[in-house]
């Protein structure tokens, strides 16, 4: 049984395809996505890992060799779902002559929508609203990235699929693009982010997915991917022996100019060792956490994959 | 269910009145046709059916070309450029799509052959001055543009899987061997001599060649046996062969293009 509320979900989706050199080749293999409603999913991955081939999967752009997937309950294919999705892709592939405001209204058209009050206030929400006269060739890659969030706005979709939506955006354009998507996010649609850039991601996806060479490595809640960070504290008035007889796992305890270093897992319960080196007369001088980051996790996890690709080259010979 | 087609239509329309090629190719057309009565004027017999014959075969010639041209690049452009990804990602099925691009296509033609007709009435009407002989004037280019409307659905199909330049020797052999060879078939099939075998070839021949042949009725040179007891009826009978023939078309090229990975 499927939950009710997953958006996304797929079982053993693959897809193959051929090349010359390398023969058949597992470009998106076995995947299990689990994707819940009204969540941020940041679906992680180096260049050519199979974000997009699975996104169009999932949009039957094409379709899988092996495997199911379900969009919102339905069976991918089943085009009724189209209704209450959408799609930004990678790059800008949208027909160069026309303005903004007849894009909008030539894929609005497609929903049989035709509300130009709409359209001005999603070129508003997206800051075109000055530049709607002009055609999409005239735009910057931002407004045209822009543009493109604006026409999934369209349907007021419940999912949204955004392939690399910052990718190739200087500083400013990925601010407003960043705030843009937690504003979907606030207004109770799912959105599913393709990217690699990670610090995008950190700040504002809830759960996780890292896939590499077509295979998922890790998926989850962010939190729980970076636990596992490392807290340095600094005392002064206590001894290093002092610190190293409370026997905390995983520590390290040296002394240092300005007093004593210990360097510790998140896990180790830290206040009540600050009660008790107060307790001791002794004092606190700083505390710094260091935060296990999504880049930390995304290169140990890319790093790791050889075995699995080497493991994958066998059974492919194998099957020839 | 029609609005996204209506839609696919005129934004197709939109692309191809914007492309240089096909612009230049009904220009030269154009100009064939503004200096065509200069050089029927040259010519010994100065009888209006040798202008008239050379006209209509400038707008003919032209036609082929722009329907060629411009429907062999119309869904491998869409593809390669992936501005069909975001299309299909609304609710619009790959049949709506096809249909749509290929309604835009005839749009396009019915636009640009209205242009060329209007200057062949319009040349004809400064020297005779009679406006009762624009009906007759416009029969051919009427079952022209019928023609031009099959061939662009021969070529939509193959688009649908082969490149631009295959198909445009493909689409273009299939219009000369269907204009040229279609009558010869059609006398193999129905002649009384022709053995069992060679009739069942030509009947095969007949079913599958789309019959571009049909259409040439001001062409005396290239049908020269061919004689109409019915005009009407026989226009309504190779408009229906026509119209039933682009539906075939269009549902074989939708089974391709469904399944086909874009
Ligand atoms: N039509 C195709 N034919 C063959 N290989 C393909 C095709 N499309 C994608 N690939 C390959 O699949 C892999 C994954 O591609 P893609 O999903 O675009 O990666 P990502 O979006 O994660 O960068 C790449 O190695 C790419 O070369
Ligand atoms: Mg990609």
């Amino acid at each position: 049984m499927r939950p009710l509320a997953a958006a996304i979900e797929t079982k053993q989706l693959t897809k193959t395809y051929k090349s010359r050199i390398h023969g058949k080749i597992n470009v998106v293999d076995s995947l299990d996505l689990h994707v819940e409603e009204g969540e941020i999913f940041g679906f992680l991955g180096p260049n050519g890992a199979g974000k997009t081939t699975t996104i169009k999967m999932l949009l039957s752009i094409i379709y899988p060799d092996a495997g199911e997937g379900y969009v919102l309950g339905k069976e991918i294919g089943d085009m009724s779902v189209h209704r209450l999705i959408s799609y930004v892709p990678e790059r800008p592939y949208y027909y160069e002559h026309m303005t903004g405001l007849e894009l909008l209204k030539f894929y609005a058209s497609l929903f049989g929508i035709n509300d130009q009050a709409l359209f001005v206030r999603l070129l508003e929400k997206v800051n075109l609203h000055r530049d709607m006269s002009k055609t999409i060739s005239q735009y910057s890659k931002g407004m045209q990235q822009r543009v493109g969030l604006a026409q999934a706005l369209l349907n007021d979709p419940k999912l949204m699929f955004l392939d690399e939506p910052t990718g190739g955006l200087d500083p400013i354009a990925h601010r407003e693009i960043r705030d843009l998507i937690l504003s979907f996010r606030e207004e109770g649609r799912t959105v599913f982010i393709s990217s690699h850039e990670l610090s995008e991601v950190e700040l504002i996806c809830d759960r996780v997915a890292i896939i590499n060479k077509g295979v998922i490595a890790r998926q989850g809640k962010l939190t729980d991917l970076l636990r596992g960070g490392r807290v340095e504290v600094t005392f002064e008035g206590v001894t290093e022996q002092w610190l190293k007889d409370k026997g905390m796992q995983d520590s390290h305890v040296r002394t240092i100019a300005g007093g004593v270093l210990l360097d510790t897992t998140e896990e180790e319960d830290i206040n009540s060792l600050i009660d008790a080196v107060r307790s001791n007369s002794g004092r606190i001088v700083s505390i710094v956490p260091r935060r296990k980051r999504l880049e930390d996790l995304f290169i140990q996890t890319v790093t790791d994959a050889p075995a699995q690709a080497a493991k994958k080259t066998i059974t492919v010979e194998g099957a020839n | 269910m029609f609005r996204p087609i209506a839609s696919i239509a005129a934004t197709t329309v939109g692309e191809a009145i914007r492309r240089k090629v096909l612009l230049i190719i009904l220009l030269i057309g154009v100009l064939f046709l503004v200096v065509a009565p200069g050089l029927g004027m040259l010519s010994a017999r100065s009888e209006t059916t040798v202008l008239r014959g050379m006209m209509l075969g400038i707008i003919q010639l032209t036609s082929a070309v722009i329907a060629i041209v411009l429907t062999v690049y119309m869904i491998p452009n869409e593809i390669e450029r992936r501005t069909i990804y975001t299309i299909l990602s609304k609710p619009v099925q790959r049949w709506q799509f096809l249909v749509g691009k290929y309604f835009g296509a005839v749009a396009a033609l019915l636009m640009m052959m209205t242009l060329m007709t209007s200057v062949l009435v319009f040349t004809f009407w400064l020297q005779q001055r009679d406006a009762s002989a624009i009906p007759d004037l416009i029969k051919a280019p009427v079952m022209y543009f019928v023609q031009m409307s099959l061939l662009a659905a021969v070529a939509i199909f193959f688009s649908t899987f082969v490149s631009p330049l295959v198909n445009f020797f493909l689409s273009g052999g299939l219009y000369l061997l269907g204009s040229l060879f279609a009558p010869f078939f059609q006398t193999l099939q129905e002649s009384q001599g022709t053995p069992q075998a060679a009739k069942i070839f030509a009947q095969l021949v007949n079913t599958i060649l789309p019959n571009f042949a049909n259409y040439n009725i001001q062409n005396p040179i290239i049908n020269p046996g061919q004689q109409i007891q019915n005009e009407s009826s026989y226009y309504l009978q190779v408009t229906i062969y026509g119209v039933l023939y682009i539906a075939g078309l269009l549902v074989a090229g939708t089974i391709v293009f469904d399944r086909r990975e874009v």
